[in-house]
């Protein structure tokens, strides 16, 4: 959702200056710009940018992007630097190239409201959402920009790609094809600010205290956020203490963050902030893309194409999984932290997928008969698999337990009794959380999703278990956590992680792209999958209780969804801890209302994971046969 | 600290100063003359011994005296190094320098002891250390090496900061000045393989696995490490070891290094 990456999406980085130097040319001599106010069915009138190609051999498309991060640079004679992106292939195909400012941001009118509600039934025309918006600029585009082909496409990515999802919802009928891309859409279960209710802290202060400034008239720039001398985040949040003090650093001006401290469970102003609520008969072709390693829309890339087969099973609708991070797809993608993919996967999906999928559904160019409902890469053998269902037809849910010694496909065989312990137990200090990763920054960083983990079984308060694998294991769909727990306060967070170790010998060729970081890789324990659950969620986001002190409590949650194979030889291995920061906020470990909570809230738990016969803790892998 | 490796950075930093001051390659071998000779303690006991003297003979000079577990090559007076010292300041003035293999290491003869004791009283010939074996290797060298001006001076970084320590008791009358640096000094106390007490394992381990080796004679190269174990993450291999005698196992010292067994 951060800017950065709207930036990035369209600098896809070419390093050849004197082919930019031409592209650019070629586009101001090819291209005229035209800046105009479109006006929506309530008189609001919004920014928007438009390049018209030349070229009047033939009538072209429209491709639209509409955005919260500007639509900048401003001024008839300022071309975007799209010749920076692999995206200048639709201005080499002389596509009409839209970006708008959304309602309330940067130049446009009106009152901005983030992940707007979907209206399903529009009954003035003073009820507005972003697929009316959508719909009302659609249609003046096609009305009003001479020598248009009557065909609109929209994409986006991150928060733009929530706008990407919303304008499939206006089902506008010259709207033909839609790529949400790593999209905003559920920021309370598993996007951006939350996982499965736990706040994530660093991400949502970094990106809103900048984001979340108020903005009374139309502006072509908000100025910076906050700054923090600090450069060591653990220290910083942990220093920060309670979330009440971190909104207090960020000030009373901006609106949502106090807004989202009002709704601490999965109440209906957060159900009515969920973009998967409209995606019910929707018309144009869509193409969902995600990045497996996404820090920020992960979550909402496999969850919103999923919602669309279920709930609108008509639509055109297919997915692209690669092994990247935020935006990934626009850039470099041979590699990811010390973790290499064998081939450049971003150029792949350019060339094979999106620009193929606009030109078919917006030119009738090509056949989209290559492009299969899924496609998704496989990290751990490396490649891409094309599948005509996600997850696979062929998928076997198997339960994984953990057991004394380690990972098993067999269940326990040890007996409760007074006797023998069968559990596991540490202490989790809320003054002194797991980090999230080993090095020292201010952000966070990308690479956190692929993460040598060897620092974290190092702690105490981690439970390490691993099985050796004995032939090629291939994972592919969620994998649910069925924690066994009891613990001696009232709430705690789990966090789960599906780790790849590499055998001790493991080492990369001397050849191929990498993060040029020398790096040990014998041994390496690349996360896989993580993620989080704050416990008294685990009956029901929308009522949280507490746990019963000394009582087993079932913590029952579902990850991701997972492409990965393990290689023979390689072993699979199982963190479970109880913080994660500064990722997540840290749980003070009593039942409460967190964001009212106080320092002096924050309390030690003893958390014990239970591997006994009559209940034992075990993960559902999906394994593809 | 006495790992090899760490006189490597110095090499390596020296090496690329002299590359920016732009020194010919040959420099050596155009300003010294290399002798390799063995000079004999008053045991018997022969020391492999490396000569550099200028080959400008018009002045005479002092000698700068290096004695190292580390090898004192390269070996033969046809083989010159790169440069010579760890100070290409002190190359350039020029001095006779002397690298000398320490008793009972590579191609000295002798027995090498850890730290080798010092003997206040010696009663005889017999009782020999490092101060004697200096003493011996500095008469000789004012003996027979020409041009020099009756002055010695020793330095050594590390285990070679030890031997540059152990020339001062008894000292020559002509060792004028001495710089012991990174010297071991107490390997109970604080250095390298204890500190108050605490057994510094990963560096040891490592350390003697190449150093520990036992030799039967003279030679110029120790060959293999006493085992080939590589792990990638020291922190899980040492917790998965576990006990320190585990560490005298087949797969390891199997007892076979003289130094660890006498650090267990």
């Amino acid at each position: 959702m951060q800017k950065i990456f709207l930036i990035i999406s369209w600098l896809c980085l070419v390093y050849n200056s004197q082919a930019q130097d031409a592209d650019s040319s070629w586009f101001v001599s090819n291209y005229t710009k035209k800046e105009v106010y479109i006006p929506m069915r309530d008189g609001i009138k919004l920014f928007t940018s438009i390049y018209i190609p030349r070229d009047k051999s033939e009538l072209h498309p429209v491709l639209m992007t509409r955005t919260p991060y500007s639509c900048a640079p401003y001024g008839d004679n300022k071309f975007a630097q799209i010749w920076k992106s692999f995206r200048f292939a639709y201005v080499k195909e002389n596509y009409i190239i839209v970006t708008q400012d959304v309602r309330g941001r940067y130049m446009s009118e009106g009152v901005f409201e983030d992940v707007k509600p979907f209206i399903k039934n529009k009954k003035t025309k003073k009820e507005v959402d972003e697929a009316s918006d959508s719909f009302d600029t659609i249609d003046w585009l096609i009305k009003n920009i001479t020598g248009n082909n009557g065909r609109v496409g929209v994409i986006g990515t991150s928060y733009p790609g929530f706008y990407a999802t919303e304008a499939a919802l206006s089902n506008h009928p010259a709207l033909k094809a839609v790529s949400p891309q790593a999209p905003v859409t559920d920021w309370f279960i598993g996007d951006d600010f939350h996982h499965n209710g736990a706040f994530f802290a660093m991400d949502g202060f970094n990106f809103y205290s900048s984001f979340g400034k108020p903005r009374p008239v139309p502006v072509t720039d908000y100025g910076p956020g906050f700054s923090s001398p600090e450069k060591d985040n653990y220290n910083f949040f942990l220093k920060a203490g309670a979330l009440q003090n971190l909104a207090s650093l960020i000030g009373d001006s901006i609106k949502f963050w106090h807004e989202m401290y009002k709704h601490p469970t999965y109440d209906d102003w957060w159900k009515a902030r969920d973009a998967r609520r409209g995606l019910y008969n929707d018309k144009p072709a869509m193409l969902w893309v995600g990045g497996l390693f996404d820090a920020e829309d992960c979550w909402g890339a496999w969850n919103s194409y999923k919602s669309c087969e279920a709930q609108s099973p008509q639509t055109n609708s297919r997915i692209v999984m690669g092994p990247w991070y935020h935006g990934q797809w626009s850039q470099e993608g041979s590699y990811l932290g010390n973790v290499r993919f064998g081939s450049n996967t971003s150029a792949w999906y350019q060339e094979k997928i999106e620009i193929p999928f606009f030109n078919y559904y917006l030119k009738n160019k090509g056949s989209d008969k290559s492009i299969e409902e899924a496609t998704v890469f496989f990290t751990g053998e490396n490649i891409w698999k094309t599948l005509t269902k996600w997850p696979p037809q062929n998928v076997e849910y198997k339960k994984l337990y953990i057991n004394k010694e380690g990972l098993s496909f067999s269940s326990g065989n040890t007996n409760d009794s007074a006797n023998t312990k069968t559990f596991f137990e540490y202490i989790s200090d809320p003054a002194h959380p797991v980090p999230y990763t080993e090095d020292v920054h201010h952000g966070r960083t990308k690479e956190y999703m692929t993460d040598d983990q060897r620092f974290a079984s190092r702690r105490p308060d981690v439970i390490t278990l691993d099985m050796k694998i004995q032939e090629d294991l291939t994972l592919a769909g969620p994998v649910i956590a069925d924690l066994v727990t009891s613990i001696s306060t009232t709430d705690a967070d789990f966090v789960v992680k599906l780790i790849d170790v590499f055998p001790d010998d493991f080492k990369y060729s001397d050849s191929g792209l990498n993060n040029g970081i020398a790096y040990p890789m014998g041994g390496y324990q690349m996360l896989v999958r993580g993620e989080i659950m704050r416990g008294k969620f685990r009956n029901s986001f929308e009522n949280p209780v507490p746990f019963s002190p000394g009582m087993i409590s079932h913590v029952k949650f579902e990850l991701p969804d997972v492409a990965h194979t393990f290689k023979k030889g390689h072993r699979m291995m199982i963190q479970i801890q109880s913080s994660w920061f500064p990722l997540a906020d840290r749980n003070p470990q009593k039942f409460t209302d967190i964001y009212k909570a106080n320092d002096s809230d924050f309390q030690k738990a003893s958390i014990k994971i239970h591997y006994g016969l009559t209940d034992q803790t075990n993960f559902i892998l999906p394994i593809l046969k | 600290m006495k790992i090899k490796i760490t006189v490597l950075p110095v090499l390596i930093f020296i090496c690329m100063n002299s590359y920016a001051q732009n020194k010919p390659s040959g420099f050596v071998k155009e300003n010294y003359k290399k002798t390799d000779t063995l000079i004999t303690m008053r045991d018997g006991v022969k020391l492999y011994t490396v000569i550099y003297e200028p080959i400008d003979k018009t002045k005479n000079y002092p000698f700068l005296i290096q004695r190292t577990p580390y090898s004192a090559g390269p070996y033969s007076d046809t083989t010159y190094p790169g440069r010579i010292g760890t100070n290409i300041a002190l190359m350039n003035e020029k001095y006779i320098f002397v690298n000398q293999d320490v008793r009972g290491r590579y191609m000295s003869e002798g027995t090498n002891l850890e730290v080798t004791p010092h003997i206040s009283v010696k009663k005889s010939k017999k009782d020999v250390d490092e101060s004697s074996d200096t003493f011996d290797t500095i008469e000789w060298l004012l003996k027979n090496i020409k041009n020099n001006n009756g002055r010695a001076g020793i330095y050594g970084i590390s285990y070679p900061g030890f031997y540059a320590t152990a020339s001062l008791p008894g000292a020559h009358p002509a060792l004028k000045a001495v710089s012991p640096q990174a010297p071991v000094t107490d390997e109970f106390i604080g250095d390298d393989a204890n500190h108050n007490g605490a057994f510094f394992l990963l560096d040891n381990f490592n350390f003697l696995n190449y150093f520990g080796k036992t030799r039967t004679g003279p030679l110029t190269d120790y060959g293999s490490e006493v085992f080939n174990v590589r792990f990638p993450d020291a922190y899980a291999f040492f917790l998965k070891l576990g006990g320190l005698k585990n560490s005298q196992s087949e797969k390891y010292f199997n007892n076979s290094s003289y130094i660890w067994n006498e650090y267990l």
